[in-house]
């Protein structure tokens, strides 16, 4: 005969019912403690643009993950600590050996865990790979440094250079998008006679060389293909040819600062010629305002996405936001969107690898696979660089905008613009 | 039409970089290694003036230029005075001067391409159907302007006669009771507003960055050292073989080597003429 429980019974049962689970919850919840923080070194040229712009881009990321509790591995709640060194590598006559002590003095006196950002200058970034690997401390890449070297050292060595990641891209996805926009050029107007300015360094010959040859081609009349010493201050002489040899683009490959002079100098000329190519002076978001609108009309490459809100990528929106209000004005540099990325690649890594063990994080960098970041997907090919797409669902992407109205808008890869390429009045 | 205007506006714009100079040399035989510092330092404070202190330009450019003037004379004052004579330790005393100041600048976060000075006007003119920018016609000016006014000062006023007794002889002028000291102050804060003017007027072409101190200099010194250490006249000489071999090159040959024959002209005129176009400096020891 079944007896019915009694309500002092009722009430007993379900006390010690509820106090089971919640010391069965409570035992559950229990081991996270605290642990050491993450060193992240970031060995960057802090008294230049690229590497101030990358050091905020670098410590906003790490904020934004110690705002969310850090990051969980074996039980352990690690904040990270950004630990940012001064390699003074892009200042003239500075050795690379000068670049390599600081990068040494990150991962032994700093105990850098792993890097991010720099070296931005190639050959040092070349040998601080060697160090890495002395060191076995993964690294992600994520500014400027952008030669095919790079690829060749890991794939000719893929076990000695297997901590070194990079998220900054090559010079020849730069070259690429070169072709592309010149060729929509073509399809949008029907221009097809191009003048080529190349900045006299090693970089910038190869990218305008391979840019020419394709050009060529592709049926494209090359009006010109001139080198400019760094440092050059006067451009009439090449703006007065092709205006004469009726080039509809003059397409510069440069990153000096005097570049500014060859914009200022297109505007006063009033060159029929559209100026579109890669010049660095112009991806500042105060440059509006210094050149009081000269540079309208500029069409400008940018390395990596992200610096430039688009609505096709909305965490470029919510980065650059991010930013501003962090450090009172928008991205300053062409890479700080692939240096914030860079952060949480490592983050992703770390946190699939379930330890801070080198060689383990540098498994889990190699099948890293995140999409939606500022600049797209993000996975690594096999010698360990970004890879490169116009689609954002594919892989990182590069962008160009033009600066309209004092505000840059993204004119291409047409899968993330949000406008189209303008002439200047007097083109038209 | 197009090379003879622009070789003009570039050789007068070597000259307006590389005269304060020549001047300071000429004077006091101190080789002023500060001086792309000075230079870019002004362009720096018109930008503050200007942008941060809400002074109106000419106020920006006047107050930037006694500025400099007054930085050059102190860096003479308490700096290059103790070391005057030991030309080892002038070189390296002006020159970690301009170290100091330029990295200085830099570490002070002004850094990137937004830094800039406006133009004095907006707008281009057609001279013989070459289309030219009012700034480098006001370059023109303002560059023969300056080479009138020290024409005018070194042959007319009493401390400008001072200074070319110094130039000449420091020696015999100081038995004649001049001040060597005193005229080595004012040597110095005349090169460097001569300095601050050249900035005023060729920076807003561009934009203001550290680097382009270090390319004055370069360009200060290569015009000096061809137009003959010591001699302003030569300094204008020289400016004007090397604007016309630059745009030249461009025009026929490659801009890729402009800077090339900067180099070649320098080792040109050590092999035949060592102390320069217009240089006195050695002119005995090559006689002989």
């Amino acid at each position: 005969m079944r007896k019915q429980l009694s309500f002092i019974e009722t009430i007993g049962f379900c006390f010690v019912l509820v106090s089971s689970l919640l010391i069965a919850s409570l035992s559950h919840a229990a081991p996270v403690s605290e642990g050491r923080p993450i060193v992240i070194g970031a060995p960057l040229s802090v008294g230049f643009n690229y590497g101030l712009g990358s050091k905020q881009s670098i410590i906003l990321a790490a904020e934004e993950i110690n705002a969310k509790g850090g990051i969980i591995v074996s039980g352990k709640r690690h904040p990270l600590k950004v630990e940012v060194a001064d390699t003074r590598d892009l200042e003239p006559g500075v050795p690379t050996s000068e670049g390599l002590m600081v990068v040494e003095k990150l991962l032994l006196q700093q105990k850098a865990d792993f890097l991010v950002g720099g070296p931005i200058r190639s050959e040092v970034m070349l040998a601080t790979m060697d160090l890495v690997s002395r060191y076995k401390k993964p690294s992600i890449l994520s500014v400027g440094a952008v030669t095919p070297t790079f690829n060749k050292r890991i794939s000719d060595d893929p076990n000695k250079f297997k901590y070194s990641f990079r998220t900054s891209g090559n010079s020849i996805n730069l070259t690429t998008e070169g072709l592309g926009v010149t060729e929509q050029l073509k399809k949008q107007h029907g221009f097809d006679k191009v003048y080529i300015m190349g900045q006299d360094v090693a970089w910038a010959r190869a990218s305008s060389s391979l840019y020419k040859s394709e050009l060529e081609k592709r049926g494209f009349t090359i009006c010109g293909y001139e080198l400019y010493p760094t440092g050059s201050t006067d451009y009439s002489m090449g703006l007065l040819k092709a205006k004469e040899s009726g080039a509809k683009i003059i397409f510069p490959w440069m990153d000096m600062p005097e570049t500014s002079i060859l914009i200022n100098q297109w505007y006063d000329m009033k060159v029929r010629a559209l100026l579109i190519g890669y010049m660095v002076a112009a991806t500042h978001p105060d440059y509006w305002n210094g050149t009081k609108g000269t540079c309208e009309y500029i069409a400008d490459l940018y390395t990596k996405a992200g610096t430039v809100p688009t609505p096709a990528l909305p965490k470029s929106v919510e980065f650059v936001n991010s930013y501003k209000k962090r450090w009172g004005k928008e991205p300053i540099s062409e890479y700080d969107g692939s240096c914030y990325t860079a952060v949480y690649v490592l983050v992703d890594a770390i946190g699939r690898a379930g330890t801070l063990d080198s060689d383990s994080v540098a498994a889990a960098l190699e099948k890293t696979d995140i999409k939606g970041t500022v600049m797209g997907r993000v996975r690594f090919d096999k010698t360990h660089d970004v890879i490169y797409s116009q689609d954002p669902k594919e892989g990182a992407v590069s962008l160009w905008a033009q600066w309209i109205k004092g505000k840059r808008v993204v004119v291409y890869p047409s899968e993330i613009a949000s406008g189209r390429i303008e002439l200047p009045p007097w083109m038209k | 039409m197009g090379i003879l205007i622009y070789s003009v506006v570039v050789s007068i714009t070597l000259l307006l970089t590389a005269i304060g100079f020549a001047l300071v040399y000429g004077v006091s035989r101190l080789a002023n290694f500060a001086h792309g510092g000075l230079y870019i330092l002004t362009g720096y404070l018109v930008w503050g003036f200007l942008n941060k202190l809400g002074v109106n330009y000419i106020g920006a450019t006047i107050l930037s230029l006694i500025i400099v003037a007054v930085v050059g004379a102190t860096i003479y004052q308490f700096v290059l005075k103790r070391v005057r004579g030991m030309p080892e330790s002038e070189i390296i005393a002006s020159f970690s001067l301009a170290l100091g100041i330029m990295e200085g600048l830099r570490s002070l976060g002004l850094v990137g391409f937004a830094y800039t000075i406006p133009v004095f006007v907006r707008g281009t003119v057609v001279v013989a159907g070459v289309p030219v920018d009012w700034q480098r016609l006001i370059i023109i000016g303002v560059g023969l302007g300056v080479v009138a006014f020290l024409w005018v000062f070194t042959h007319y006023t009493k401390p400008g006669l001072a200074l070319r007794a110094m130039a000449q002889d420091e020696r015999a002028a100081m038995m004649l009771g001049i001040d060597s000291d005193l005229m080595a102050v004012v040597c110095l804060a005349l090169g460097s507003a001569l300095a601050a003017v050249a900035a005023i007027t060729i920076l807003p072409l561009g934009n203001i960055t550290v680097e382009t101190g270090y390319n004055v200099l370069i360009y200060a010194v290569a015009v000096c050292v061809i137009g003959g250490l010591g001699s302003w006249p030569g300094a204008v000489v020289a400016a004007f073989i090397l604007g016309f071999a630059q745009i030249l090159t461009t025009a026929y040959l490659s801009p890729q080597w402009h800077m090339v024959v900067v180099l070649l002209a320098i080792l040109l005129t050590f092999i035949v003429k060592p102390s320069g176009l217009l240089g006195r400096q050695k002119q005995l020891e090559e006689r002989v």
